[in-house]
């Protein structure tokens, strides 16, 4: 079969290789039938995290079960399913509280030996272990291309405003409208808060945020703490999701929050820095959660609920739809940021 | 007038720390230089950060005016906010010593030591709004 592969820093290509089997007896083998690029590719595509040349890469996506091993009980051949991007055990003490994202056997798809050594996503099969944990049943009135965002963005957005406790007279300011920062957007406008204001400095971005409801902010016309002071009654956002995952935008986090504030820092870090003042932090009051990966698991039912009753909708983000065999050309797009979204058609 | 944050208002405000006796009495324990970074606001008429920088050493200024970025990072203390947290302080309408601990101005350097100095703050700030300032959003 073709799959994506990693071919140094700043390269993929299309390569052909083993087809997966059934090796456990929980694993189901999918015929995978749409995949998507996320930001998160892009630390293994930059070298950010480690990842040899000729591992697969890629982990959201969608497909029809094949095969099944003998301990899957909820998966038969011909179910639509979509993956969930970290793979868990789903029995220890973690994953039965449902902080899967704190699993004694994470992994991930298509991370090298840092997600466990498992095979990419952006393939035309893939093995997926513990079918019955890390499979979701698509309903009949949800198309693969919008199911494809509940494996990974849509839940992490869903995960990133349910843990923030907004309330209905919040200023919800999200800091960097990407894919997770759009569809945290949409999850925090079904809370009903007072507003949601969209923080980014890409225009098109912005508009998709607009679109979407929220209130945007050019970051690069406007300094943010003045524009969120403005609209806030100079006090600052009530609650504040940082979707981005660098250390300025979690400075810019810290900068529009309102005295105790709560700070949500759901986008990815890996060996960044900042410096605080813990006298201040501790002063402010502030509210800081760093959401780790998203458990997916424990909030894509609920993701799944509101795709199927239209109101979260990830299908405006997707900008580019390419066959598997053009996934590097998808890779530079994205990198580039000339794409908001790019699907993969095996 | 004198257009803020310039080079000549820096020096305005220089010119008033040596003139004044209740800032050198307030101040005569302070060791060490302060730069100021006014974050850019291009819609308030202050498209590049600017960064200013005051020697201040035991009650008196030895110097400073507009420094580059490199020269004020340099200095012992950074402090930093957009173009209106400043325009705040300088019209009396931010404390600066209450402006740090709620984060608004953002401090880099020992924070406990530069708060102890309240009333060399106020003195400053004072001084600042003998100033007849030109604001950037103003002109």
């Amino acid at each position: 079969m073709r799959a994506v592969v990693f071919d140094g820093v700043g390269r993929v290509r299309v390569d052909v290789v083993s087809d997966p089997v059934v090796e456990e007896p929980g694993d189901a083998v999918l015929r995978l039938t749409c995949a998507a690029i996320c930001g998160s590719d892009l630390h293994f595509f930059h070298g950010k995290a480690p990842m040899s040349p000729g591992e697969g890469i890629g982990h959201e996506a969608v497909g029809v079960v094949e095969e099944v091993g003998d301990a899957v009980t909820r998966f038969a051949p011909g179910d639509r399913v979509v993956v969930a991007f970290d793979i868990v055990c789903g029995a220890c003490w973690f994953c039965e509280r449902g902080q899967t994202q704190l699993c004694e056997d994470f992994r991930n798809l298509g991370a090298g030996a840092f997600g466990g050594g498992l095979a990419g996503a952006q393939a035309e099969r893939l093995r997926v272990p513990v079918a019955d944990v890390n499979l979701l049943g698509i309903p009949h009135g949800v198309t693969d291309e919008a199911a494809v965002f509940v494996g990974d963005v849509l839940t992490t957005g869903w995960y990133a405003a349910s843990i923030a406790g907004i309330g209905p007279q919040d200023t919800v300011a999200v800091v960097g409208v990407g894919p997770v920062g759009y569809c945290t957007v949409q999850a925090a406008l079904t809370r009903g808060p007072r507003q949601v204001l969209a923080l980014d400095r890409d225009p098109a971005r912005l508009a998709l945020a607009a679109a979407a409801g929220a209130v945007p902010i050019d970051v690069t016309a406007r300094h943010p703490v003045t524009a969120v002071a403005e609209v806030t009654g100079g006090r600052g956002a009530d609650i504040v999701i940082e979707a981005v995952g660098h250390p300025d935008a979690f400075d810019t986090a810290a900068d529009v929050a309102r005295r105790g504030a709560t700070v949500v820092v759901v986008g990815m870090y890996t060996g960044e820095t900042v410096s605080m003042q813990l006298g201040v932090w501790w002063a402010r009051a502030i509210d800081l959660r760093f959401s780790g990966v998203c458990p997916v698991h424990a909030w894509w039912e609920g993701a799944m609920a509101e795709l199927e009753a239209g109101r979260l909708d990830p299908m405006p983000l997707v900008s580019h739809r390419l066959p598997l065999a053009q996934a590097a050309h998808g890779y530079d797009l994205f990198d580039r940021r000339e794409a908001t979204k790019v699907l993969l058609v095996p | 007038m004198v257009a803020f944050p310039t080079d000549a208002w820096f020096q305005a405000l220089i010119a008033l720390i040596g003139d004044s006796a209740s800032y050198r009495e307030a101040a005569a324990n302070w060791e060490g230089d302060i730069a100021f970074l006014i974050e850019a606001e291009p819609d308030r008429g202050l498209p590049q950060d600017a960064w200013g920088r005051l020697d201040l050493w035991h009650g008196e200024c030895r110097g400073g005016g507009v420094v580059t970025p490199e020269r004020g990072r340099a200095a012992a203390y950074v402090i930093r906010a957009p173009y209106s947290r400043w325009k705040e302080v300088v019209t009396g309408d931010l404390d600066p010593i209450k402006g740090m601990m709620q984060g608004k101005l953002k401090v880099e350097g020992d924070l406990p030591t530069i708060v102890r100095e309240v009333r060399a703050a106020s003195e400053l700030v004072e001084l600042t709004q003998q100033i007849r300032t030109e604001f950037p959003d103003e002109a």
